[in-house]
């Protein structure tokens, strides 16, 4: 049987790709849902993309659905679970370069998008003042004598500005 | 400059010329964690003061150093920095600047001279210190060195707003900084008001001396 991918997305509940395809031996358009299980808002999209694609009965449907697409979707999914709307996960996944991106020229809406995924960081690393190891005045010494690495960033032309 | 301070009614910012008052300014691109960084300082004790006509923020702190009670004011920018420059009145009287990038964007790190090109226009010699937060995110970073407060001998700190890495010695040091700058102020004009005040005192002391001791001597029966 020789299948031919068309459409590829996603639904949340249950969370699943969907495949619409077209059945080279029948020319019939078909849908096929894929549950995606073991997935939850730590996972790794990019593996959990790779074990769908070789996955032993779905991998036939979704061979010529590029790795990179399924990745996506899978991002969107998480995104999902971690509370995301799906334009908020969208925006962030057409979003430029961090490195390049200047947050000073976006709307306020946009702005507040982007805070809201970097909140996902700091939420994720943040002390609390109740946690039993919570430390006030933390003072870390990173010692600057060593060899140190010089910042790529440092390496470019700009760099006669500073 | 001063014009322009005035052209803000609600500022009042004669007070900072008092011994015991400092102003500490917050400079950065946008969403680099200024405010995560004052909100980590100041824990529950803060009252932020959201001045949004002016898209500012201020956060009062009462500390104490040498036993005098010191008053700091932090002014945060509140979004003005999408402007990609600060009304001068922001700069004004400040003793002391935390210049703040955030070590996951490059952009950030390289918007710094533009920050500290502007400082320097309205304050050519107050002490700044350069912050490289978020370093949670990825601690490789504090492996590496940064130049550019190097190359212009700038304190520089390694810190994150979320585990509260050096944040409050960041702060800390920026209050120091700021008393010992207003302190050992080589400002021209600063000089000139402090030699009137000290000269009307002593004129006044001369001429009512007498009364004065009388008053004295009157209170203490």
């Amino acid at each position: 049987m020789s299948i031919k991918a068309k459409k590829c997305g996603v639904t949340f509940a249950p969370p699943s790709i969907i495949v619409i395809y077209e059945s080279e031996d029948t020319k019939k358009m078909r849908k096929r849902v894929i549950p995606v299980r073991n997935f939850f808002q730590f996972s790794d999209c990019g593996r959990a993309a790779e074990r769908l694609k070789h996955h032993a009965r779905h991998s036939l449907y979704l061979e010529s659905v590029p790795l990179a697409q399924l990745e996506r979707l899978h991002t969107v999914l998480r995104d999902h679970l971690r509370g995301l709307t799906l334009e908020e996960s969208l925006a962030a996944q057409r979003g430029p370069d961090p490195n390049d991106e200047d947050l000073n020229k976006l709307s306020d809406e946009a702005l507040n998008r982007r805070k809201a995924q970097m909140d996902i960081v700091f939420e994720r690393n943040r002390r609390h003042k109740d946690d039993p190891d919570f430390v006030y005045d933390l003072e870390v010494e990173f010692p600057q004598n060593s060899v140190r690495e010089t910042c790529s960033w440092d390496e470019d032309r700009s760099d006669d500005e500073f | 400059m001063a014009g322009d301070a005035n052209s803000i009614p609600e500022l009042e910012q004669e007070k900072y010329d008092a011994d015991e008052q400092v102003k500490i300014i917050c400079l950065g691109d946008s969403a680099v964690g200024k405010s995560k960084l004052m909100e980590r300082f100041l824990m529950d004790g803060y009252r932020p003061q959201q001045l949004s006509t002016y898209a500012l923020t201020l956060y009062k702190y009462t500390t104490t150093i040498n036993g005098k009670p010191i008053l700091v004011d932090f002014w945060d920018t509140a979004g003005q920095e999408r402007f990609q420059s600060m009304h001068p009145s922001y700069y004004h009287k400040a003793h002391a600047c935390i210049m703040v990038f955030d070590v996951q964007r490059k952009v950030t790190y390289k918007n710094l001279s533009n920050w500290y090109k502007e400082l320097r226009e309205y304050r050519p010699e107050i002490p700044c210190l350069v912050v490289a937060n978020k370093i949670d995110a990825d601690m490789r970073v504090t492996q590496k060195s940064f130049n550019f407060a190097k190359k212009l001998g700038l304190p520089f700190y390694f810190v994150s707003a979320a585990d509260g890495t050096n944040v409050v010695k960041v702060f800390k040091d920026a209050i120091n900084m700021a008393l010992s700058y207003k302190k050992n102020s080589s400002d021209f004009m600063d000089e000139v008001m402090r030699e009137l005040e000290n000269f009307e005192l002593e004129s006044k002391e001369d001429s009512s001396s007498d009364k004065e001791e009388e008053c004295k001597e009157g209170k203490t029966d």
